[in-house]
């Protein structure tokens, strides 16, 4: 088995494993650390591997379904590296920062189970295969929020998953127009993306076969207007799920755009890219609006996150190597700032027993080493120079200036919303009044530190020597902008 | 073994058997248990003996001097042979507690589950209309009886009343369209039809058309489309679950292998007149059964109702027939795989968790099985996923052919709506995951026993998980590509 098919079941394998033996929660977990270590200890190895001159790499291909041409096919070029990396990097810290807090065999479980899902749709270059993982992945998310989720929580699963769902079965259809096409064309089946992307459609069936892909997506990211589902879901779901949520499977919405839209219909994507760099903007301000109204932390970070999202679409939508590279460039960047704050959040929770902004304040007079990594993290989300999500943000408003100088003037200025409600947040959280909740509040364990660390470190490794990650992205996007720039900046 | 001794020896087994335990069952010797070991015993001969005919391409007429072409044996017909003995034992292996817990399963159930087998194998065989209907009411009959056994149940003989008195008045119609077809082709043999059909003028076939109209009502009835299948909900309801395991899991599959070998061998020239019908049937049957399922209170009916949806998927690639023939036909043996599978499982959990009782099983029921019994759990949310077409169970796949096929066929609209009734279909389905997951239950814990039932229940889920994700590139067992060979092999002995 090659590294990629082990990062993708080792986790699977052992969360089956786990499943059906009844063993004590803390070998649990201590397999659970194993594996993960296995994981990201690959992963490493993996981004060491990896070529920085070329593109897609590692490929793996078996037949599967032979009659239907679909394959196992998976690789990994700079693009879904960064998600891949963010995958093993994530859930082992995960792990270690909430140790203390979950006895529960299944939270480990799906979690695992999780990760090799995500590993597997990122990795997928067949059509079904990804199809697979995509759907696979919601399940562990389904139940966790469902077991260890909080209110609502039976109602709120159900709707998550019922609206993810939608979404994929109208993308199935897409799948499946598009292959049936392509059998038309050159008289075999086949799903596999480098096939498929010769298949000529026509503008209307190439518009609703986008519109299938799109919707999945677009739900699962989410963008305005499929964003119904976020802040209740954000709010109800554990620490864990709510990670993975906003930390990878956000983004693997908005990588699969770019990797399978694009791919699959590049004049209908292009055509339509102003109404979604339209809808993208205006998803920036209206999440970023909403999140300033909001006094649950949670659902404050959901919108925020939902606000970041709208500008990584925007990003792939510009169509150029800034857009790209700045779009992949901050899907890493805010995962790891969100995984933070969302794990200090679910600290926070621990602590103080509420989510509310208005009953807290005053935790830095307490908690100094909290305070800071607080602040950090909140700060690095916003984009504050020598952070990764500064590198970024500049990378795509470089990349919109360059596409039209009003959608980057738009970009530009409304990056700074997300300054207005994370200050405004900041200074209620942290400083004023030492609230009632927030007096005896512990500082940061050990445990903890351990996970928040490499991610602070990772933060300000991105943001201050961003050329050593963007070289492992720069092929992928020069390769990718090379070949529309031919088609549309004739 | 050759071909003509696996087509005789599999229903001459059957019928002895049958016969055998009427002849000794009253004995003191032969207690019901013993009954149905011997039931037991017979399928699993018989099935090995079956599988033996599928997988290669043969297709034989047997013995055609006695028979008069009437009976035909090809890998079709041992494909679904095979699948209906199989199904027969799954039952019955997960119905153990079930049998033992009640007092109406007496040696005579056993009797007739055998004579419906026996139907259903020589409908699958049959080449010509009148054995065709004989078999299928020798089947149906025994159904009839096994759905009221339990008589001291009111609502066991409302359902078998109803469905005695509906399934007559339906098989008259197929009696009115073979009459009709005969009059004016002169024979009630397959063969000979199909050659009249495609040698004539399509508008001097009036009563050709007509009739066999009339017999797809009958099928139509049976298989529960809608409007036909207003009986099902009541039926299903008030058969013990085991016989609603058979009847969802292998009676209507029976039904469906012969419809499929007259569509494919008779209807397909004149698919043009009818694809407006079963486009029309197939996109009703699916929405009034999501209403029907999304609104039932009961896990038992709430399966039933899904039943008539599943139904609907295949109208979509018998729509589809026309013009991707190739691989609608194959899609709708795949799918026909997948439910059965699916459909034994789930009703089997239920019959398994019911211990014998008239119980419905609520939703609420289910609350807390997975803390107490995380295997049946696990068991069942596979079969709910499978039959809610979740990826990485062999019910996707199944949707996958289906769905393809029809866009194959230009329908891609019928797809689409295809897609909407699997999107409602995930809130009943998860419904019961939710149930079994999330809700704490208030009842203690019981023990069910009865380990080796169990043991088929989790065999089969792992034949959902394994058709859904199998592969020769893992471990040497047949897979997704060995059913899918199958189907097509299937498929080409009919000699289209």
């Amino acid at each position: 088995m090659s590294t990629l098919s082990l990062m993708i079941f080792l986790p699977i394998i052992t969360a089956f494993a786990l499943f059906v033996t009844k063993i004590h929660i803390n070998i649990v977990k201590t397999l659970y650390m194993i594996v993960t270590g296995i994981v990201m200890y690959l992963a490493f190895s993996l981004y060491v591997a990896f070529d920085a001159n070329a593109s897609m790499q590692f490929i793996e291909y078996h037949p599967w379904i032979a009659e239907y041409g679909i394959s196992y096919h998976i690789g990994v070029d700079g693009v879904s590296l960064g998600i891949v990396m963010m995958n093993a990097i994530i859930m082992p810290l995960v792990a270690i920062a909430l140790y203390k807090q979950r006895d529960k065999r299944g939270y480990w479980i799906n979690l695992l189970f999780v990760q090799g899902g995500i590993m597997g749709a990122v990795l997928s270059l067949d059509l079904m295969l990804f199809y697979l993982f995509w759907e696979v992945m919601l399940l562990p998310i389904f139940f966790m929020i469902g077991l260890f989720g909080y209110g609502n929580k039976h109602f709120i699963t159900m709707k998550f998953n019922i609206y993810t769902i939608l979404g994929s079965l109208m993308m199935l259809i897409g799948i499946l127009y598009v292959a049936v096409q392509y059998k038309g064309q050159f008289g075999v089946y086949s799903f596999d993306l480098y096939d498929l992307k010769n298949v000529k459609l026509g503008a209307r069936e190439s518009f609703f076969a986008f519109s299938g892909f799109m919707l999945a997506f677009a739900i699962k990211i989410p963008i305005f207007p499929f964003h119904t589902w976020l802040s209740e879901t954000y709010r109800s779901a554990p620490t864990g799920a709510v990670i993975v949520m906003s930390a990878l499977m956000a983004k693997l919405g908005a990588y699969a755009i770019w990797r399978f839209l694009f791919t699959l219909f590049p004049e209908t994507s292009h055509a339509l890219a102003p109404y979604f760099i339209g809808i993208g903007l205006f998803g920036l301000i209206y999440f970023g609006i909403s999140a300033m109204s909001q006094s649950h932390l949670k659902k404050m970070f959901a919108l925020s996150s939902a606000s970041h999202l709208s500008l990584v679409v925007v990003g792939f939508f510009i169509y150029d190597v800034y857009g790209l590279v700045g779009s992949s460039y901050l899907i890493v960047a805010h995962a790891v700032s969100s995984t933070a704050l969302f794990l200090m959040a679910g600290m926070l929770f621990e602590r103080t027993k509420t989510y509310h902004i208005d009953s807290l304040g005053g935790i830095a007079a307490v908690a100094p080493k909290f305070a800071l990594f607080f602040a950090f993290f909140a700060l690095s989300i916003v984009g504050v120079p020598l952070t990764a999500g500064f590198v970024a943000e500049v990378l795509i408003v470089l990349g919109a200036f360059e596409y039209d100088i009003y959608v980057g003037f738009i970009s530009a200025t409304t990056i700074l919303l997300a300054m207005l409600f994370m200050f405004k947040m900041i200074s209620q959280v942290l400083y004023g009044k030492v609230s009632e909740s927030a007096k005896n509040f512990q500082d940061l364990r050990l445990h903890e530190l351990i996970a928040l660390i490499p991610l602070a470190l990772l933060i300000l490794a991105m943001g201050i020597f961003p050329n050593y990650f963007i070289k492992k992205i720069e092929p992928t996007a020069k390769s990718f902008a090379a070949g529309k720039e031919a088609v549309y900046h004739e | 073994m050759s071909n003509t001794f696996i087509a005789l020896a599999v229903p001459a087994l059957l019928l002895l058997s049958a016969i055998f335990i009427l002849l000794f069952g009253l004995s003191s010797y032969y207690t019901k248990n013993r009954a149905y070991y011997i039931t037991l015993a017979t399928l699993f001969i018989a099935f090995f003996i079956s599988i033996n005919g599928i997988g290669v391409l043969h297709s034989a007429e047997i013995l055609p001097q006695i028979f008069n072409s009437m009976i035909v044996y090809d890998t079709f017909s041992a494909t679904f042979i095979s699948l209906f003995l199989l199904g027969g034992f799954l039952t019955l292996a997960i119905a153990k507690s079930f049998v033992d817990k009640t007092n109406f399963f007496t040696h005579e159930s056993f009797v007739l589950f055998l004579l419906s087998l026996f139907g259903m194998v020589i409908l699958t065989m049959a080449n010509e209309l009148l054995t065709a209907f004989i078999s299928l009411e020798i089947a149906s009959m025994s159904v009839y009886i096994l759905v009221g056994l339990n008589r001291d149940s009111l609502k066991a003989s409302e359902a078998f009343f109803k469905y005695l008195l509906l399934g007559s008045f339906a098989a008259s119609f197929y009696l009115l369209g073979m009459m009709l077809i005969f009059a004016q082709t002169k024979s009630t043999n397959l063969d000979v039809i199909a050659e009249y059909i495609l040698n004539t003028d399509l508008n001097s076939q009036l009563l050709v058309v007509a009739g066999s109209m009339l017999i797809m009502i009958t099928i139509m009835f049976k298989i529960a489309a809608v409007p036909f299948g207003a009986w099902v909900l009541d039926v299903y309801e008030g058969a013990s679950l085991p016989i609603t395991a058979y009847m969802a899991g292998v009676f209507k599959i029976a039904i469906f292998a012969f419809a499929l070998r007259v569509f494919l061998k008779d209807y397909i020239t004149f698919q043009a007149i009818y694809d407006p019908l079963i486009i029309g049937g197939a996109l009703i049957t699916m929405a009034v059964g999501s209403l029907l399922a999304v609104i039932q209170q009961s896990v038992k009916k709430m399966l039933a109702a899904s039943s008539v949806v599943h139904s609907g998927y295949l109208l979509i690639a018998f729509a589809s027939t026309g013009e991707a023939t190739s691989s609608a036909a194959s899609a709708i043996i795949f799918y026909l795989f997948a439910y059965f599978i699916s459909a034994i499982g789930a009703f089997g959990v239920l019959s398994y968790i019911s211990k014998g009782s008239d119980n419905l099983i609520n939703y609420d029921d289910l609350n807390g099985l997975a803390k107490e019994r995380p295997i049946i759990a696990a068991s069942l949310t596979v079969f709910m996923l499978s039959l809610a077409g979740f990826p990485s169970t062999i019910g996707f796949i199944g949707k996958f052919y289906i769905f393809t096929s029809a866009i194959e066929a230009g329908y891609t609209f019928l797809a689409f709506f295809g897609a909407l009734s699997a999107f409602i279909s995930i809130y009943y389905y998860f419904k019961v995951i939710v149930h079994l997951y999330f809700k704490e239950s208030g009842h203690l814990e019981v023990d069910y026993g009865y380990k080796v039932s169990l043991a088929f229940i989790v065999i089969s889920a792992l034949i959902v998980l394994w058709g859904g994700v199998g592969t020769s590139l893992l471990l040497d067992i047949p897979g997704i590509n060995a059913l899918n060979a199958l189907s097509k092999y299937s498929l080409e002995s009919l000699g289209l």
